[in-house]
């Protein structure tokens, strides 16, 4: 697998600039929502399990603005990735104390430890740099963020 | 200063020990970056302190990387970190 398929892993019914609730369960629960309405979730409650017991562990506010809730989990048959984008910020209990304001969301299979890693780390270093950060904040619309992910991890 | 250590949890430098990771490095008074290395050359670093960055290595159980540290605490950084990096997490053996 290509961790930096952008086109595969996150199509354009995945990506939502709509404000999303401000509590970060319900926020992980909304884009949760999006990836079972796009139809690459089979099993809502399973993925749901996965994601939460993984933030039990340590939460994924990664700092900069930045929170990657994700999960191993054979509710999904193929990697995905689904983004929301937030002006108010959701508090993601990053050690930074930024709240979270640009989140993806990635579930992979269950035994893709290295598609896992790769995508995770594929992501971060994208969003490390303010300018891409930057042009996802700005972005006007779900082709927009695509783009701007495509050029950032290309 | 620097140093090179393996990574021993499963996980890699990921979750749970990424997070103890920056949390340590957050600790001491020292300038500290982690470099993932491959066949001994070290490759790009990136500062500890930052856990997008520790994540943006990708670094897998049993890769190496290398820790620099400058400053007043910079040694016990290093051990401290080397640490962390050095110990199974619960239930590994």
């Amino acid at each position: 697998m290509d961790p930096n398929d952008i086109d595969t892993l996150l199509p354009r019914d995945l990506v939502s600039l709509e404000e999303p609730p401000a509590e970060k369960e319900a926020c992980i629960e909304h884009l949760l929502d999006t990836a079972v309405q796009a139809g690459r979730v089979k099993d809502r409650e399973t993925a749901l399990d996965a994601l939460l017991a993984r933030e039990e562990e340590t939460t994924t506010g990664v700092g900069m603005g930045i929170g990657i809730p994700h999960a191993q989990t054979d509710a999904v048959t193929q990697p995905t990735v689904a983004f929301v984008r937030s002006e108010r910020g959701v508090d993601f209990d990053a050690m930074d104390d930024e709240p979270a304001t640009l989140i993806f969301m990635l579930l992979v299979p269950e035994g893709r430890d290295e598609d896992h890693l790769d995508m995770l780390s594929s992501l971060s270093r994208a969003l490390v740099h303010e300018d891409v950060r930057n042009s996802l904040h700005e972005a006007e619309s779900p082709e927009d963020i695509r783009e701007t992910l495509k050029e950032a991890v290309a | 200063m620097e140093r090179v250590v393996e990574i021993v949890p499963e996980a890699g430098l990921h979750a749970r020990p990424a997070a103890k990771f920056v949390e340590t490095a957050n600790e001491y008074d020292a300038e500290i970056t982690v470099a993932p290395t491959e066949n001994g050359e070290a490759g790009e670093a990136v500062a500890a302190s930052s856990m997008i960055a520790v994540t943006s290595l990708g670094v897998k159980h049993g890769e190496k990387v290398k820790l620099t540290a400058e400053g007043e605490d910079a040694k016990a950084a290093l051990d401290a970190l080397g640490e962390v990096l050095s110990t199974p997490e619960d239930g590994e053996k």
